[in-house]
């Protein structure tokens, strides 16, 4: 388990710097876009750790399809309770959505869906893959 | 393909292949013919055993430790992953940072519900293709 936490740590620090470079694009996109848009210093803190966890257990979690021991859906379970749990923080510590439970149940049927349909394509994607390598051994 | 033996005790060793085009199959028998030669040591409990390449399924890091995979048994290796990438022939191929394997042991590639895609060797071991080797193991399969 110790080399699965390992990868966890390096997976997630490899890709952590990505999280506050989104959020700045998405931060300069908003500045343009909507007048008066303005952020306090504790926001803009507050936004950069955020993304920079978020970005980190989201890469971490990638993990979790590996480990022999873990069935599919308890590995598929664990990555997406990891990213939910970030993905809800994230949101919410930013007031990106409000903290009612209206809002945190769109903002879940939303990531569900979209978890699905990304998990769609790259299941498909990777079984296309698996196809054309099999050719290869022929 | 005819294939013919020709014993000479006077002659070096050598094998010659006569082929309209550099097939993948022709490429297959002249990765075998270099590697079938190049031997390593492997230790199992305190006994050394010299492991020829083409016996080998795959090499692995575990803890640090480099081991060769055998069809029922594992060999620890005195040499570091760099040297083996070094000195290992073309069939074989990194399928991830702590994996290389020996492309003539695949059995088959399976993608996972996990949307990951795993290589399975003839003797049943499993590892990861992680998306950096995947350029790789395709330009081994000739794809």
């Amino acid at each position: 388990m110790k080399k699965y936490v390992i990868e966890f740590l390096k997976r997630g620090m490899a890709f952590a710097g990505f999280g506050p470079v989104v959020a700045g694009v998405v931060y300069l996109v908003l500045s343009y876009s909507i007048e008066d848009f303005t952020l306090s210093g504790l926001q803009v803190f507050v936004a950069i750790i955020s993304t920079y966890l978020l970005a980190f257990i989201q890469a971490g979690a990638s993990i979790f399809n590996q480990i022999e021991s873990f069935s599919v859906p308890k590995s598929m379970a664990c990555h997406l309770s990891f990213i939910y749990v970030a993905y809800v923080g994230c949101y919410l510590l930013n007031s990106w959505i409000p903290f009612n439970w209206l809002a945190i149940l769109i903002f879940t049927g939303i990531f569900l869906v979209t978890y699905l349909v990304i998990w769609f394509v790259v299941y498909f994607s990777v079984k296309a893959t698996s196809k054309n390598f099999n050719k290869g051994l022929i | 393909m005819k294939c013919s033996i020709i014993i000479d005790k006077n002659k070096d060793e050598e094998v010659l292949i006569y082929s309209r085009e550099n097939s993948p199959t022709v490429r297959r028998i002249k990765e075998f013919a270099e590697s079938a030669d190049t031997e390593l040591k492997g230790y199992d409990d305190g006994e050394i055993v010299k492991l020829a390449l083409p016996d080998v399924f795959c090499f692995i890091v575990e803890d640090n430790k480099i081991y060769a995979i055998c069809e029922k048994k594992r060999y620890r290796l005195k040499q570091r992953m760099y040297q083996l990438t070094e000195m290992l022939p073309e069939s074989f191929v990194k399928v991830n940072q702590s994996c290389i394997v020996n492309v003539e042991k695949i059995s088959r590639f399976e993608a996972t519900l996990g949307a990951s895609l795993n290589v399975i060797l003839k003797n049943g071991y499993k590892d990861y293709v992680s998306r950096r080797c995947m350029k790789d193991v395709k330009e081994r399969l000739s794809l």
